[in-house]
């Protein structure tokens, strides 16, 4: 077959395209590959613990005592290739592509160097092994190395030093003050969220990069470079280089020396290829599929170990793995099956990777599968044809066969989208593991040109973490820079600058309540307002002052990560750092942002409207009323709790321009105020409205509001309707929620937008069912929604796991962005889950 | 000319139904119903008029709220009937259905079935998905109760949906005169009937009326070659005998010459207990055990594959889409 015919038959992958799986069956280890081997190798994963090691955490250390005195990206450069050299590693069982994130399977690496000191606080205080979820063990051993370790970081950790640069105003809002602006991923984390340029790196290999940066150095003009900062960070990229290499070069010979002692001739042979491919591709660029998995899966993983950001993400697989697939099935040296089991066994190895969160952002974040490693599959290619490949259809199989939560994928859909790919995307997702997300290219594309990338760029966008969009491979986005509570906004607004609830349980009492202070700036009080515009402008002042605030710490966190942790490695394989000779931390890649998402927008347009509605228009409560009830978290206000849920005042989210338009304004503002403003990169913000999970944290921070929530619920989720203790607010189905939603406008929240489905089993089975859930994606699409994502999976099921967790150990579902263990989320997290309404049709 | 002013009750506009007609449809339930079946649920829609329901487990306590007895105009002897402190029911007989009282309550704890729509508003809120009818093939299906009960409203309605390019769909129980059928017809895309028995005696135990006229109806469908959809709510114990399917078989082949683009068999499902007891109507099939999901699932594919050997195009359930 010539290349030409290969690439005019449609793409196809093993199974049919309309194959179909059992619907709403997102249960793990049920041995659903037909690949025996892989089978067992999700169930040997599954079985163990997670742990915690130290040995990262000790050679880092060790590597940062000894060349304490070399410039700080040298040091870094040094503390990763100690690491590399020294920590322990191996190759387990029916393994075909081999590595480790300097830790054993499922143990969670500890990154001393950005945060330490609640890692040892809650190793004697909240011990892991005791957390209600995300549970990890540790040995005696590890424990102790870490208290060893202990008082060298006093002080020196990242976020110690973030929060000692932050004044009283700039840390009053966020997590360290009264917590409704969340900064804490990037303060206790690495940044990660961004992809590494793999097609560069499989064009030239490791040598090919040490020969682009050992040109740069030698054409160095010294009177360019006074200081030396970039021959220092010529060199450490030349360290981080040769330490990666002989990284690839430790698994070789442990492969080698393992065959040696293998009995059985098939396993030898295995453990021979592993030994050849990681030699190879040790140096030089991959020459087969095969070969391209084990560099793709291993220098991912150096990124991993390089810094502790989660979100480090794949991209396009189906599009930078293809040449590889087909020049293998062309020469022979691979059938598609061969292809398929790999791609499954690499999948499964994404279960390798665990980091260690604290337990306030377990609370926001919990399921261990924080790798937040992406996929990308379909959509258009740089010149806008549409991109479908066979790995496109046989990723989504592999997803329907390995059913584990990782990678995370994503279909982009676009209007030239097979029919086909999209029958396969509803089958895959009708399973129910909360697997794919879909995302449209029709807004993605023209946010992206909004954001000032490329047209060529922003075509080829793919998806980081669990919602936002990025160029991949030229990007540093910080995309996951902050989750921001409008709903708080709404309430300083209405209350002259005050907190509701405000009162001695109170973290902040003794110097704000108590000395007769208010958190935000006078904008005037509710009952003084002569009109509903009056609210509006109150919540935009309120808006303003605090989108100033928090991008003043993000600005602080962002120089402080500057400073302390460049990333040598990492700028290798980013455009255009090594160009420039400057750290990707430091704004060397092409494209550079910074991303804080808005949540709780639907809390914030139903508050709105019942503002508008009962106090302006029917005047059926007073303001007076209204504010004392919130204070007193509706207790003896029920009637009125009972009716701002009822639906007698408009909500958002049942096609009702009324509360959409609040919905709009509520958003618009916040995208207002971030959009455009500089970052210290370079670069500048793009708003994202998403919540992740965050709502429920954020929740946790504040008192009873006007939509109907008592204190402390979480505020909604995403793009979705509010759903209270009392309640869902949106009554009329989910065609009426795609139109309420899709009057935002998703291209000018260029970080990214979701909407959660949760569908009963029921709505979706039978061809029919398959057919009508595209129709409603098709139609969100066309009305410029972004993204969305699905649960597919009874109340009932939810109901019986939350009492029987022992039997749905492996019931996954969709968190947002990401999927997890249903049983392993915090209780808020699952209540808030099961609350989404469910769209039942019988 | 349609009169868009024309009223008529309606008592719920449900957007993104998929079970009744092709793709995704806007169903408007309209009340009023000429039958009374045992194991009907949708029981707000049998009785013509506009009433309350009462759902006592939402009331949030008469010494906390108590806005209903307030506006119950029949005021110290007020209709609500109460108990601890919750509104129970109503009583009936001194209810003037003036729904004031639904109007107070803030907690949805007294609701109205049956509200007043112009022709204007029902295609107005029809018209909202026309994008997901487009994607999916579906469009607006009438039912209730019975449409044609109100068949004036509902032929405007249909008329007007037709005039915007919207697929329509009747679910009628064709007890009604067939003049009517003749008027509103030609303005129907997909007609769904269902047929419950074939023995009149049992017809009328079951469901109030006798089946003559209904079978004449829907063979007279048939023959003008209306596209037919005939469900058959399988309900144990009560019409799920083979003999009862074969004469319905016997009925399909012979007097509708099989002219139907499916006979879906549904199964019967125990809904709308709360809503009989809101309003205060015995529901004819409270002590009614059914069977185990395997035996009465069993039973329905064993009758559905009676009636294929008859050359009837059945399906078991209501989302498989008809071949033809
Ligand atoms: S409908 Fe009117 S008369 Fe009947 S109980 Fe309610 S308020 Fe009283
Ligand atoms: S108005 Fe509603 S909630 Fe209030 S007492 Fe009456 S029934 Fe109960």
């Amino acid at each position: 077959m010539t290349l030409q015919s290969a690439r005019k038959e449609k793409p196809v992958g093993i199974t049919p395209f309309d194959r179909e799986w059992p619907v709403s069956d997102g249960h793990m280890g049920k041995n659903t590959s037909p690949f025996p081997r892989v089978n067992r190798f999700i169930n040997r994963v599954l079985e163990g613990e997670f742990t915690v090691d130290h040995q990262r955490a000790s050679l880092v250390t060790e590597a940062y005592q000894k060349y304490e005195r070399e410039p700080q990206v040298i040091k870094c450069a040094l503390a990763l290739a100690n690491v590399l050299d020294n920590v322990e590693i191996s190759i387990t069982e029916d393994e075909l592509i081999a590595g480790e994130m300097a830790a054993p399977m499922k143990a969670a690496p500890i990154f001393p160097e950005h945060s330490f000191s609640w890692v040892m606080d809650e190793m004697k205080n909240h011990p892991w092994h005791k957390r209600l979820h995300d549970r990890y063990y540790i040995s005696k051993h590890s424990a102790k190395k870490l208290r060893e370790i202990e008082s060298f970081w006093k002080g020196k950790s990242i976020d110690e030093v973030v929060i000692s640069e932050m004044n009283e105003d700039e840390l009053k809002g966020t997590n360290i003050g009264r917590g409704f602006y969340l900064l804490n991923l990037y303060m206790y984390g690495g940044i990660g969220h961004l992809q590494a340029n793999y097609e560069k790196l499989f064009a030239r290999g490791f040598y090919g990069l040490r020969e682009e940066v050992l040109e740069k150095l030698e054409s160095l003009d010294k009177h360019e470079d006074p200081a030396g900062a970039k021959e220092n960070f010529y060199r450490a990229e030349l360290i981080t280089i040769e330490a990666a290499i002989r990284y690839f070069q430790r698994y070789a010979a442990l492969a080698v020396k393992i065959a040696e002692k293998e009995k059985t001739p098939l396993r030898k042979q295995e453990l021979n290829i592993i030994a050849d491919n990681c030699r190879w591709v040790s140096t030089n660029p991959p020459r087969t599929f095969f070969e391209a998995l084990q560099l793709l899966y291993l220098a991912t993983t150096i990124i991993l170990i390089e810094t502790n950001g989660h979100s480090v993400s794949i991209g396009r697989f189906d599009q930078f793995m293809e040449p590889f697939y087909r020049r293998d099935i062309e020469s022979g040296e691979a059938t598609k099956e061969d292809i398929q089991e790999l791609i499954e066994l690499y999948f499964i190895k994404h279960l390798w990777w665990t980091k260690l969160r604290d337990r306030l952002t377990v609370i926001a974040n919990s399921g261990r599968g924080m790798g937040g490693d992406s996929i990308t599959l379909g959509g258009v290619d740089r010149e806008g044809n549409d991109a479908t490949t066979d790995l496109t259809f046989m990723c989504l199989d592999a997803i329907a066969h390995t059913r584990s939560g990782v990678p995370w994928v994503a279909v982009r859909w676009h209007e030239q989208t097979p029919w086909e790919l999209k029958v396969k995307t509803a089958n895959v997702i009708r399973i129910g593991t909360g697997q794919p997300k879909v995302f449209n290219d029709q807004a993605a594309i023209p946010a992206s040109l909004r954001a000032g990338r490329t047209l060529e760029d922003s075509r080829n966008y793919h998806v980081v973490g669990c919602v936002e969009i990025d160029s991949g491979g030229k990007e540093y986005g910080w995309h996951d820079a902050a989750y921001f509570n409008i709903a708080k906004i709404l309430e300083l607004a209405i209350n002259d600058g005050r907190c509701i609830g405000c009162g001695e349980h109170c973290d902040r009492w003794e110097n704000c309540g108590e000395m007769g202070k208010r958190l935000g700036p006078q904008t005037g009080k509710l009952a003084e307002f002569s009109s509903f515009d009056r609210v509006l402008e109150a919540y935009d002042r309120q808006m303003e002052y605090w989108v100033d605030l928090m991008i003043r710490g993000i600005e602080i966190m962002d120089r402080v990560h500057q400073r302390l942790k460049p990333l040598p490695y990492l700028s290798t394989l980013i455009d255009d750092c090594t160009e420039k000779g400057i750290d990707v931390s430091a704004g060397g890649a092409r494209y550079n942002f910074t991303g804080p998402q808005a949540v709780g927008v639907g809390t914030t347009a139903d508050g709105m409207a019942a503002i508008k509605q009962l106090i302006f228009e029917e005047k059926k409560v007073t303001a007076e009323g209204l504010l004392n009830a919130l204070e007193n978290n509706w207790v003896g206000d029920e009637p009125l709790y009972a009716l701002v849920n009822s639906d007698k005042i408009h909500h958002y989210g049942n096609d009702d321009d009324y509360a959409d338009e609040l919905a709009k304004f509520a958003t618009d503002t916040y995208c207002r105020h971030v959009e455009n403003r500089p970052n210290c990169r370079g670069g500048k913000y793009l708003p994202g409205v998403y919540s992740v999970s965050a709502n429920t944290a954020l929740g946790l921070t504040q008192w009873a509001s006007a939509d109907g929530r008592v204190a402390l619920e979480p505020v909604s989720d995403c793009l979705g309707p509010v759903h209270t203790w009392a309640g869902s607010h949106d009554t009329k189905g989910p065609s009426a929620i795609a139109k309420s939603v899709t009057k935002l406008d998703h291209i000018r929240a260029a970080n990214g937008t979701l909407l959660n489905w949760k569908f009963s089993p029921s709505c979706v089975t039978g061809e029919t069912g398959r057919d009508n859930l595209i129709a409603l994606i098709d139609v969100y699409f066309d009305r410029r929604g972004m993204h969305s994502q699905f649960n597919i999976v009874s109340r009932e099921t939810l109901e019986n796991a939350i009492k029987n967790p022992e039997e749905y150990r492996y019931l996954l579902v969709r968190v947002a962005g990401y999927s997890a263990f249903f049983v392993e989320l915090s209780k808020p997290l699952q209540y808030d889950i099961m609350g989404r309404t469910e769209l039942s049709f019988d | 000319m349609t009169d868009l002013n024309k009223q008529g009750y309606v008592t719920n506009i449900q957007r993104y139904t998929i079970h009744d007609g092709p793709g995704i449809r806007t169903e408007v339930f309209l009340k009023g119903c000429p039958l009374n079946c045992k194991w009907c649920s949708n029981p707000e829609c049998i009785r013509p008029a506009p009433e309350v329901g009462v759902y006592p487990d939402r009331c949030i306590g008469l010494d906390k709220c108590g806005f209903c007895l307030s506006a119950c105009p029949a005021g110290e002897i007020s209709a609500l009937k109460t108990e601890n402190n919750r509104v129970m029911a109503i009583n009936r007989g001194s209810c003037t259905a003036c729904l004031s009282c639904a109007k107070a309550c803030p907690a949805n704890a007294l609701i109205t079935w049956g509200k007043l729509y112009t022709v204007q508003e029902v295609v107005d809120a029809v018209l909202e998905d026309v994008p997901f009818y487009n994607k999916s093939g579906g469009g607006v299906t009438l039912s209730g109760g019975d449409p044609l009960i109100q068949w004036e409203f509902s032929l405007a309605i249909l008329k007007e949906c037709k005039e915007h390019g919207i697929h329509t769909c009747l679910e009628t129980e064709h007890h009604i005169s067939p003049g009517i059928l003749n008027i509103v017809y030609p303005s129907v895309d997909l007609v769904i009937t269902d047929i419950k028995h074939m023995d009149p005696q049992k017809h009328r135990v079951y469901t109030g009326v006798d089946n003559k006229l209904i079978l004449h109806n829907i063979a007279e469908t048939a023959k003008k070659e209306m596209p037919l959809v005939i469900r058959i709510p399988v309900i144990p114990g009560h019409n799920d005998s083979r003999e009862n399917i074969e004469a319905t078989a016997r009925f399909i082949v012979g007097s509708l010459k099989n002219r139907v683009l499916q006979v879906q068999l549904l199964p019967y499902r125990q809904l709308g207990i709360e809503k009989y007891r809101s309003l205060g109507i015995p529901y004819g099939m409270e002590d009614f055990q059914p069977p185990e999901r395997e035996i009465w699932e069993k039973n329905i594919l064993s009758l559905a594959e009676l009636l294929k050997t008859y050359g009837i195009p059945a399906v078991a359930g209501s989302s498989s889409r008809p071949s033809g």
